[in-house]
């Protein structure tokens, strides 16, 4: 059963606690069973933009027990659970700078310049590995994001779409996904509108039967187009399925799962607490397993946003082309921790929510990292990236690569953890087995 | 005699056509001369320079090539000022040559594309759903933000779909058609509006009630006849501290201009309850609620202060912006959010929030398609066919078995929101046609690809009628529907959607000039700027002005906020106005600190930022981006030496030579403007030093400050109205602009030359070829 309630003394739920009725998506519908099964296990994509100070980020040594980088500091208590994979390279090289590289990331593919409908990038891994495992999940996938882009007119990189930069996931090398940046509206969608258990299965069949009859005119619609406008047409069709596929896992779920978080109001305006409310959707939805992989852009690439709170007063992206002088570095690097900060604690969370036999972060593989090395150069390497979590394998390790290897390499290594077969994936020359 | 005419005609003809030929071979021999002296010595098979090869002989193909060509030398950015370049009157001809051969290869064959088909975008649907069923909806909370491309988020190529957004048009159609019927199994949930931290409300708020000051208004359609419960936050500081209870404060919340309380905020108990900050706040929250029944619809609830007469003096207040800081506690309490809850206890039989008031007896299935037929004609813009009416008869019998008739017409109304024939715009191919032809759009389509321009909506039934009977297809008839179109209240959606992307305007909600250099700089502001730029740009489209005024425009519209920013003297009040501009630097929009703002850093201007906004916006003429590899940003001041001037510090650009081919190009516009700060301020020192705002443009003229730059622009007024064309046609379109594209733009400015007046400019984009037609695909 999903409960909403009080959680936690901080202002943004205080204030919408009493203000919201949240009850379960599903009440009791059956005893809770899932005490036999082995806990599922999470997968995890965070992502920062523009790059990093990179001296301060990548550990100066390698191997067990590595020298802690300061960057990473805020991580230390769970180095035990924590992995650095080093010298790992985006595809391609600097020209598209940050479309290129939030477009990379988990695609392991140089994206093609293009600013038109044409626009080519890959399947995500996220996707990938959604499609195997999140099959049986009311969502394979969530996608997450903070900034409202519609504020950035012109902030994208000359010639290449946007599309690059406004998301991290392609369900295929043509079709983007968008992120969600408002926690309500994922409050909404994991949970669902409330009502008795009647209530929401006479929606569900009415969700159904409105989807059939759709479908039905569209695939009549279709055939008055032109070709183009027919495959957009086709894929909405697949579309179509794919929802009711997800009403029919969502019917098929009768275990139970008792979570805690309140209905957040909207879009904090703290970029703090915003976060953290994003963070702690990713929980609970882990937690429920309505679930298994979450891909969380942090913030965007060529973001502008100036963080008043650790005093640091110009934009991010203007601080990342430090030109070398060291108070902009500083700045930079002050950015970058206050960032791992954010991360870390929603690391502690999972590491505090208890999951069968041990907590979430036991039986969770979670990402952090940037599909571009120092930002100043838009570096395609060495890429900024940590593995945490149970699933990482051996902790307290800073495992280096030969420099430049893909981290497609790496994404392949994934995807086999989590028993899904793929053989190579954009730029990918090996695999990286944590 | 008679034989005289007759017989001479022919001669006098040939005579004609002799001449003609003669004339029209020498501009040919003249132009490519010209290209051979001027261009191919660089642009050559051997030489390549820039990757580019010309041949005369080849004009007008491709036509990439060429239009890339006429470009270059319209701005007069080709040849390099290092190498000899023609004079005005060859670059004159040789222009008007290469253009005039473009044009006519594009009229012999023309190709109006065929724009791929286009999903409502969340805009649109706001509208769609507001112009349909009367309805306010936050849809910003439905429908995730669109995509944009070629500087719109209207543009179809990104107009995609996939499962999740898909997923949400759905919630949506679920969530408004319960909104539309009242849907009594309605539960109760919450909305809060907050206000920007920023939001100085110190002052009387635009809106609000005379006699206040600060405050919020917020419009919410109520989705039943029931109960409500308000409630008021007010500001807290870091610590959790309440901000302005030293003394007490009136607090007034009205609803639709009613006064429902008026209670005290601050005083000696509301002030020592600040011991324990965090309950002491809550607990004065705690009294700014109230339960009440309200009517469903759209009700306008406004908090705000009442204005207390000599207050302020204790305070020594520094800035304009009244909370500088997040410690802040001193000053007037401020309002932190409205949050609205409900609906509680519905009445029996609710009357509904939007338009679809209408009772149908029970059981009867024409009253039903009475209904239903018109709603799903205007939702799906297009006769509705028997086949169309099947299912929503369908649904409103399931429903009605279900629930009665309202919950018939809410099934109904879902499965009408969720059809694609309402999420898409589509146009359809004809099947008898072979691939490769052109055809016009029926005028059906016609009207819809029209109302999504100037409306971003759907069409209304008068202009959809006129589509229906074909009449549309009359250029007088699509010519009135414009006009009426343009002067209906709904064209202010063109004002906010076009300019507010086109002019980057929408960029304004995420300035943050720092707080260090900028004190000043508060909410009130951040919203006047836009307001100003909408405002001036709503009055050149409603009097058909010349696009040109919005450059030169001697008038602009100010608040007291606004003119305080600018130094204007003697306007007072929150309200806008429209105000005579005397200061000449001040006129049109590269005056306005709009632009000013969104083409700044937080901490400094940006003399390359705005060159380049000029550049892309209002020239047409986008710089390329950095090479890879180069540093873009400029190194700060040296320690322990004399500060430099911004300008100092961009003369490094001048130093390379890869920097400088486009640097020269942007700095010498964003130097011309750099007498106004990051906020639109005037300035004439930048760093102690007195500001230069000199420089030459590309085309070698010398410019002193934004006069002398507004003149330089408004010198080629081709160049501005092409531009401004261009991102019309985009826009209007839905898609980017190919080469082939070109000719239709230079058509437009030819028939609406020398004035450029918008609604004449507008106009021919709704009568031009790639606007009327389509091309069927080949394959």
């Amino acid at each position: 059963m999903f409960i909403a309630r009080k959680a936690l003394p901080r202002r943004t739920f205080l204030r919408g606690l009493s203000a919201t009725v949240a009850l379960p998506f599903l009440d009791a519908m059956g005893p809770a069973l899932k005490a036999a099964a082995p806990p599922p296990k999470r997968l995890g994509f965070v992502y920062f933009p523009n790059g990093a100070i990179i001296n301060k980020w990548i550990p100066k040594t390698d191997g067990a027990g590595f020298e802690f980088p300061p960057t990473l500091e805020p991580l230390a208590p769970y180095r035990e659970k924590l992995v650095v994979v080093g010298n790992l390279a985006r595809a391609g090289t600097t020209i598209g700078d940050h479309a290129v590289a939030a477009a990379g990331w988990l695609t392991g593919v140089y994206a093609k310049k293009t600013e038109a409908e044409n626009v080519l990038a890959g399947p995500t891994i996220d996707q990938l590995i959604a499609r195997q495992i999140g099959q049986e999940m009311v969502f394979p996938s969530l996608e997450l994001a903070t900034e409202d882009f519609t504020g950035y007119i012109g902030g994208c990189t000359p010639g290449f779409s946007c599309t690059y930069m406004n998301t991290l996931c392609w369900a295929s090398p043509t079709t983007p996904l968008p992120m969600e940046i408002n926690p309500r509206v994922v409050f909404e969608r994991l949970f669902g509108r409330t009502g008795s258990s009647a209530q929401r299965q006479a929606r569900q069949a009415e969700d159904r039967s409105i989807l059939d009859s759709i479908s039905e005119e569209a695939a009549h619609l279709r055939s008055a187009l032109g070709p183009r406008d027919r495959a957009r047409l086709s894929d909405y069709l697949d579309d179509i399925r794919e929802i009711e596929q997800r009403i029919d896992h969502r019917q098929a779920r009768t275990d139970s799962a008792e979570v805690t978080i309140d209905a957040p109001e909207g879009i904090p305006e703290s970029f703090e607490e915003h976060v953290a409310l994003m963070f702690d959707l990713q929980r609970v939805a882990y937690q429920a397993d309505v679930t298994r992989v979450v891909t969380f852009m942090m913030s965007r690439e060529a973001s502008q946003r100036t963080y008043p709170q650790i005093e640091v007063d110009e934009p991010h992206h203007t601080l990342s082309h430090h030109g070398n002088d060291p108070q902009k570095m500083a700045k930079n690097a002050r950015i970058n921790l206050y960032h791992v900060e954010q991360f870390a604690k929603f690391v502690e969370k999972l590491n505090t929510t208890a999951d069968g036999d041990g907590s979430l972060l036991d039986h969770s593989l979670i990402f952090y990292g940037a599909g571009m090395g120092d930002g100043n150069a838009h570096a395609t390497d060495p890429l900024p990236l940590v593995a945490v979590g149970g699933l990482a394998g051996t902790g307290n390790r800073h495992v280096l690569q030969k420099p430049k290897t893909p981290v497609a390499n790496l994404w392949l290594g994934v995807a086999a953890k989590f028993g899904v077969n793929i053989d190579h994936l954009g730029n990918s020359d090996g695999v990286i087995s944590l | 005699m008679v034989c005289f005419a007759r017989c001479l005609r022919p001669i006098i003809f040939g005579i004609f056509i002799f001449t003609a030929v003669a004339q029209a071979q020498d501009s040919r021999d003249a132009a490519r001369a010209a290209i051979t002296r001027y261009c191919t010595g660089c642009h050559n098979e051997r030489a390549r320079t820039g990757g580019l090869v010309l041949n005369p002989a080849s004009i007008p193909s491709p036509p990439e090539t060429w239009e890339k060509v006429v470009q270059r030398l319209r701005m007069r950015t080709m040849p390099p000022s290092s190498a000899p370049r023609p004079n005005e009157k060859t670059y004159g001809q040789t222009v008007a040559w290469i253009e005039n051969q473009l044009d006519a290869a594009a009229e012999a064959n023309p190709n109006p594309g065929q724009p791929l088909l286009h999903r409502l975008n969340r805009a649109e649907y706001a509208n769609a759903i507001e112009d349909l069923l009367g309805l306010k909806v936050d849809v910003t909370a439905m429908l995730p933000p669109d995509d944009s491309a070629f500087g719109f988020d209207n543009n179809a190529s990104v107009l995609g779909l996939s499962p999740i957004l898909l997923e949400r048009y759905l919630t949506a159609a679920d969530r408004v058609s319960a909104l539309a019927l009242a849907d009594p199994t309605t539960e109760p949930s919450s909305e809060t509006y907050s206000a920007r931290q920023d939001l100085s409300q110190d002052q009387h708020i635009e809106g609000l009630p005379f006699g206040t000051v600060g405050g919020m208004q917020v419009e919410q359609t109520f989705p039943l006849d029931a109960e409500y419960e308000i409630r008021l936050s007010f500001f807290r500081n870091n610590l959790e501290i309440m901000r302005g209870i030293e003394r007490p404060h009136q607090v007034e919340l009205s609803i639709d201009g009613e006064r429902i309380f008026l209670r005290t905020i601050g005083g000696p108990e509301d002030l020592a309850r600040m011991k324990n900050p965090t309950d002491g706040s809550d607990a004065i929250d705690a009294r700014f609620r109230i339960r009440l029944p309200l009517k469903a619809g759209l009700h306008e609830v406004t908090a705000t202060f009442l204005q207390k007469r000599g207050f302020g003096t204790a305070r020594l207040q520094g800035f304009v912006r009244s909370s500088v800081d997040t410690f802040e506690v001193t000053g007037r309490p401020h309002l932190e959010a409205i949050t609205i809850l409900g609906p509680y206890k519905p009445a029996q039989h609710s009357g509904k929030p939007g338009r679809l008031n209408f009772t149908c007896p029970q059981g009867i299935s024409s009253c039903a398609r009475e209904v239903l037929e018109p709603l799903a004609r205007r939702a799906y813009r297009r006769p509705i066919t028997a086949e169309d009416m099947r299912p929503l008869v369908a649904f409103y019998e399931r429903g009605r078995a279900q629930g009665g008739p309202d919950r018939g017409f809410q099934m109904a109304l879902r499965r009408i929101l969720a059809s694609p024939s309402f999420l898409f715009r589509a146009e359809t191919s004809p099947e008898h046609l072979p691939p490769g032809a052109l055809y016009v759009l029926n005028p059906v389509e016609l009207a819809s690809r029209l109302s999504f321009f100037l409306w971003s909506s759907i069409p209304d039934d008068r202009l959809l009628k006129v589509a229906t009977s074909g009449q549309l297809a009359r250029r007088e008839v699509l010519e009135s529907e414009v006009r009426r179109m343009l002067a209906d209240p709904r064209a202010q959606r063109f004002v906010s959607n076009f300019a507010g992307q086109w002019l980057q305007l929408r960029n304004l909600r995420n300035a943050r000039p720092n707080s260090g250099e900028f004190p000043d700089f508060d909410d009130n502001l951040r919203q006047g700027f836009r307001e100003e730029t909408e405002l001036l740009f709503a009055s050149i489209l409603h009097e058909d002005r010349s696009i040109l005024d919005l450059l030169s425009a001697d008038y602009t519209f100010l608040n007291e906020r606004l003119a305080r920013q600018y130094g204007i003297p003697g306007i007072y009040g929150s309200n806008f106005r429209r105000v005579a501009v005397t200061q000449d630097a001040r006129k049109g929009i590269l005056g306005q600190g709009s632009i000013l703002t969104v083409t700044s850093h937080a901490d400094r201007t940006s003399p390359v930022v705005r060159g380049k906004w000029v550049l892309e916006n209002l020239l047409g003429a986008p710089p390329p981006p950095p090479p890879p590899e180069v540093l873009t940003s400029l190194p700060d001041n040296a320690e322990g030496a004399p500060p430099q001037t911004l300008r100092a510090r961009l003369e490094l650009h001048r130093a390379n030579a890869i920097c400088a081919s486009c640097h020269k190009l942007m700095d010498p516009i964003g130097f011309a403007l750099d007498n106004f700060d990051a906020v639109g301020a005037w300035r004439t020192e930048d760093s102690g030093a007195p500001i230069t705002a000199t420089g030459q443009l590309a085309d070698g003229t010398e410019v002193n400050g934004v006069i002398g730059l507004r003149n330089a622009i408004l010198s080629r007024p081709e160049i501005f109205a092409g531009a401004f064309t261009e991102k019309l046609l985009i826009y209007a379109l839905g898609r980017g602009l190919e080469p082939n594209d070109m000719p239709t733009v230079r058509a437009i400015l030819r028939q609406t030359a020398p004035d450029y007046r918008i609604a004449s400019i507008i106009m021919g984009v709704a009568r031009s070829v790639p606007f009327q037609m389509r091309k069927k695909p080949e394959d």
